[in-house]
């Protein structure tokens, strides 16, 4: 393969699995417009629109692999169109069999050709990190069902609601969730989920993290979820910050982060095919083929790890990675040379001088991939534990206030704007001396994941203090970061926490600053007026969104 | 004789869109315009002055074949070949797209790695 093909065949399995994602909603909407067609002439603008659909789905499965999805719709194209061009009288007949056979394409999802053109470089291609965050939740109380939905959309999860266990059965051929939150106990159907899921060849093929929910948590319910590998069981009534909590401990487990990789070589074919390589594998890679410019790229992009060539024309690698480490804040960053030398002692030698470990050129793709991903992903736990509040696993207050720095410079090098929010939950102490710490604890909790699902993947968040957070939101305007707070706020006032019998919410009060209306000022400057602003919120009678 | 640079794609499906899009930049390393729509193409082709011309056969609105009628009215762009794109590709349907003035059919799905072969492939078929 070269390259240009590679990094087609990379595109495209990224296309490929976004179109995947897509296909469910897809299917349902034909679905849905099938279900409207009656036999009568009425039918006709929604025959023309399945038709068009249908054409489609013939056309965009086949080149993303999907062939017996494209056979099948093209097959049911042509009876539309004779339906339409009224070849067939008294079709009405045949409604029943046109839903079923549409129903029946979702069968077709699991028979995906990865091979030719979809072959991806090493490694399966993880993309799209800021999914969907699809959940699926299924109960056969429907009230239930819908009112845990309209809460989990509230942290900025999609929820599907199946109230029959078979219904979830027939899904898992088409698509699948982040999560499943399950029931136990399906009393229409007198079912038990646990038994039945053991049992059923469908679930059993069905890769998904799976969370319990059940009105009673006896020992064997509980054995036969964890023989199912279930990652929660959780009892009713629900404690839906805890539910959420647990949701997001499981999502941030599957989630598979992009690593950044900088290569320093100085030669470019060979840097250029590591990138595609690496590039394949998912990651976020740039090359630098000028090692004067080490500190400029270093601080631009970030790399969580750099390959270095050992010998380069003018400098070492090792004399590079040794102006790397003059710099406090890259002490800790992962640096793998790459090199031909086979000699032990070269190595050695070389190691003793800022790196951390040693690769020797000609090294397979597959290795590649291997080592770096190994390394970048024990730095990048390392480095969280250094950074990460544990309650939280958003950034400390040392680290969030580097990052407004740091997002600060880059907007005014790219003269983009920049918004700095603070925000303070309301009456906090109340909370804690009412209710206990356990219980301030969820209400923090709540606020940083709706904080982490609500903002875009280039925001960033921290935990400033106690009960106070910092968002920093670059190429974000004042107007657009108001909007995304207030939205914030809303949400969160709409959350019920429960202690015992008693039944509470909360508020929070948030002030931002935009680098636009303070042109001149430092990101201190920036943090202080964000804190005034949030005061004058305070002021002005708390759960508010204020703009300095 | 020149040589096939720019290519002019109207296609309806975004999915496509970009597949097409990058299989023929990528590996072909031409010159890509995408237009949505049989009319978007007829404002836009004049200007882009393709070499080549690739339409899909079944749009909404205006569909490839009257797309193809009303491009080849327009002076500057009467000798360019022009290729259908279609999943329905029976031997007598290839026959009367030929009729119409295409230069060949080229099935869908397309093989991204190969596209670009098959545009210059047919390209240089029409140029002999």
């Amino acid at each position: 393969m070269t390259d240009m093909q590679a990094l087609l065949a990379a595109e495209m399995a990224k296309l490929g699995n976004s179109y995947k994602a897509r296909l469910p909603l897809e299917l349902g909407e034909l679905l849905a417009l099938a279900g409207q067609l009656s036999g009568s002439d009425a039918d006709h603008p929604v025959l023309e629109e399945l038709h068009q659909r249908l054409h489609k789905l013939a056309g965009s499965g086949g080149t993303f692999g999907f062939h017996s999805l494209s056979e099948q719709s093209q097959q049911l194209e042509l009876v539309t169109k004779s339906w339409i061009n009224g070849e067939v009288l008294a079709y009405q007949t045949m409604l029943g069999g046109l839903i079923e056979k549409i129903a029946a394409l979702s069968l077709t999802l699991s028979e995906r050709d990865t091979s030719v053109a979809y072959k991806q470089g090493v490694m399966a291609v993880k993309t799209d990190v800021k999914s969907r965050n699809l959940l699926w939740l299924a109960d056969d109380d429907e009230q239930l069902g819908l009112e845990l939905q309209r809460l989990l959309k509230q942290f900025g999860y999609e929820v599907c609601l199946f109230t029959r266990l078979d219904q979830v059965e027939a899904a898992t051929g088409s698509e699948q969730p982040d999560i499943l939150i399950m029931d136990v106990m399906f009393a229409k159907e007198g079912m038990d989920a646990t038994k039945e899921m053991n049992i059923r060849h469908n679930f059993k093929a069905f890769h998904c993290p799976i969370l319990f929910i059940s009105a009673r948590g006896d020992f064997t319910v509980r054995v036969r979820a964890a023989r199912l590998g279930a990652r929660g069981f959780l009892v009713k009534p629900l404690d839906v910050p805890k539910l959420v909590d647990r949701i997001e401990q499981i999502m941030e487990a599957e989630k598979k982060a992009v690593y950044r990789v900088l290569i320093v070589d100085d030669d470019e074919t060979l840097s250029t095919h590591y990138r595609l390589v690496l590039m394949s594998a998912g990651m976020e890679v740039e090359v630098l083929n000028q090692p004067e410019k080490i500190i400029e790229r270093v601080s631009t992009f970030r790399p969580e790890l750099v390959l270095m060539d050992l010998n380069m024309p003018e400098y070492t690698g090792q004399e590079v990675a040794i102006v790397i480490r003059q710099h406090e804040q890259w002490i800790g960053l992962p640096i793998i040379y790459l090199s031909a030398e086979a000699d032990v002692d070269q190595q050695i030698k070389a190691m003793g001088k800022g790196a951390d470990d040693f690769l020797i050129k000609p090294i397979s793709d597959t290795r590649l991939v291997a080592a770096v991903t190994v390394r970048a992903a024990r730095a990048r736990q390392l480095s969280d534990l250094m950074s990460k509040d544990s309650l939280t696993g958003l950034l400390k207050h040392s680290g969030i206030k580097e990052a407004v720095e740091f997002e600060l410079a880059r907007a005014q090098r790219n003269g983009f704007s920049l918004c700095v929010v603070m925000i303070d939950i309301d009456h906090f102490k109340k909370v804690n001396d009412t209710y206990g710490h356990a219980e301030g604890d969820c209400v923090i909790m709540a606020v940083a994941h709706l904080l982490k699902q609500r903002l875009r993947k280039s925001d960033i968040v921290g935990r400033y203090g106690g009960e106070e957070f910092v968002a920093v939101l670059p190429e974000c305007d004042a107007i657009t970061a108001q909007q995304i707070m207030n939205d914030l706020r809303e949400s969160f006032s709409a959350l019920r926490f429960h202690h015992q019998s008693v039944d509470f919410g909360c508020t929070l009060s948030a002030g931002l600053v935009c680098n636009k209306q303070y042109p001149e000022a430092s990101a201190g400057k920036l943090l202080v007026a964000a804190d005034e602003a949030m005061y004058m919120a305070k002021q002005g009678g708390r759960n508010r969104v204020c703009v300095a | 004789m020149s040589k096939l640079q720019r290519i002019l794609y109207v296609e309806d499906e975004p999915d496509i869109q970009v597949v097409a899009k990058l299989a023929l930049e990528m590996v072909g390393g031409y010159t890509v315009k995408i237009c949505s729509s049989g009319n978007e193409a007829l404002r836009e082709a004049e200007a882009f002055a393709p070499d080549m011309i690739l339409l899909d056969v079944m749009m909404p609105g205006m569909d490839g074949p009257t797309t193809l009628a009303k491009l080849r009215q327009l002076p500057a762009l009467d000798q360019v070949p022009i290729a259908f794109m279609t999943a329905k590709v029976q031997p007598q349907e290839v026959a009367h797209f030929k009729l119409l003035g295409a230069v060949d059919v080229i099935p869908k799905p397309f093989d991204p790695m190969t596209l670009s072969n098959q545009v210059q492939a047919l390209w240089s078929a029409a140029h002999d």
